[in-house]
């Protein structure tokens, strides 16, 4: 019986088009990231607080990636950031084509920073190269502390780690060292943030990276 | 095919009570999705008329549960005359280290990137993360 190699990524049609918004965001000038977590772990409101923060400093958009409702794109929107936003009607993560689409749908012209906010899911998104530039894994303080243990692709794929919610360790049985030792046993190299967007803790220096990496050429 | 068809055609598969205890079906059904139109693509250009036999490559890192990609591979082969029957075989690859301070390679245990023989986390990906197609044996 007649035997072909074939000896092609499973992914290389989403690695290619990747590859082209890649371009396409680079010419442009425009640096991006890809935000990923479990959900409710304030993805969104992290955006919103950022977006309001860098008014005037740092134009800022956003792809609103989710299952369904555009409740997310209105709250960026309201926040002040150009949006779109992808509904997946039940795919679990997003793919490059998606992102293509979307972005023949938000103005480009002037942005310098660029928001992929992918499905609440830590194990597929993993998966999927968007075209960005780094990738950021969100996890709070109000989820389990065994995350990066537990989900080690989404970490080992990460560049930054962002822990939300700080706020709240005084109330929750959250152990942050321990979280903080899971992630950098999978990632020697990634950089921690810690933050509550709800009293505003962290975000200054957050904020300060963020530029600091808007005005960068490579990260 | 789409993903929106591939998705319906799992959706009747498991409403009719076909798989238990199959989780995380989306994510393998992506892929297998894509090992489907790698093949077709394949078969069309080989004038095969059946495939018997398809091969993949996966890595251990990648986070595919391979009875899940099985399932939903077999699935979709169902839908297309020349692949139904296919059968789906899968290399694992092991996740290995190579480490940039003692220059030991190393199996990497659970993506925990310490290397064993002189404690460093400085290391190298040499293996695990394969996603690839690798061949398919067809009849014409």
């Amino acid at each position: 019986m007649p035997k072909i190699t074939i000896a092609q990524n499973i992914l290389a049609a989403n690695d290619t088009i990747a590859q082209e918004i890649q371009q396409l965001l680079a010419t442009r000038g425009i640096r991006t990231i890809e935000l990923m977590s479990s959900p409710g772990v304030g993805k969104t409101t992290l955006l919103e607080r950022t977006i309001e923060r860098l008014r005037g400093q740092l134009a800022i958009g956003v792809i609103e990636g989710d299952i369904e409702t555009g409740t997310d794109a209105e709250r960026i929107e309201a926040a002040g950031a150009e949006t779109v936003q992808i509904n997946t009607r039940g795919a679990c993560h997003l793919e490059a084509h998606m992102v293509r689409d979307a972005l023949q749908e938000i103005n480009l012209i002037g942005m310098r920073l660029l928001f992929i906010e992918n499905i609440g899911n830590l194990v597929c998104p993993a998966a999927w190269n968007l075209g960005e530039d780094i990738r950021i894994v969100m996890v709070s303080t109000t989820e389990g502390d065994e995350k990066p243990a537990k989900y080690p692709h989404m970490f080992a794929v990460s560049q930054v780690m962002i822990v939300n919610k700080i706020d709240l360790l005084p109330y929750v049985d959250y152990a942050l060292e321990k979280v903080r030792k899971q992630a950098l046993a999978i990632n020697p190299n990634l950089q921690i943030f810690e933050v509550s967007c709800r009293t505003g803790e962290g975000l200054d220096t957050w904020c300060e990276w963020l530029i600091a990496f808007a005005n960068s050429k490579t990260y | 095919m789409s993903l929106i068809h591939a998705c319906n055609a799992a959706a009747r598969y498991l409403r009719s009570g076909g798989v238990k205890g199959v989780k995380l079906v989306m994510h393998e059904l992506a892929i297998a999705q894509s090992v489907v139109v790698a093949v077709e693509a394949k078969a069309a250009e080989c004038n095969a008329a059946r495939v018997k036999g398809v091969r993949l490559k996966i890595g251990e890192a990648s986070s595919v549960v391979t009875d899940s990609l099985t399932f939903c591979f077999e699935m979709l082969a169902s839908l297309d005359p020349t692949l139904a029957g296919a059968q789906l075989f899968i290399d694992i690859v092991p996740h290995r280290a190579h480490c940039r301070h003692c220059a030991s390679e190393f199996s990497v245990k659970n993506f925990v990137a310490q290397c064993p023989t002189c404690k460093e986390w400085s290391n190298e990906i040499v293996s695990g993360t394969e996603l690839q197609v690798l061949e398919m044996e067809f009849e014409t």
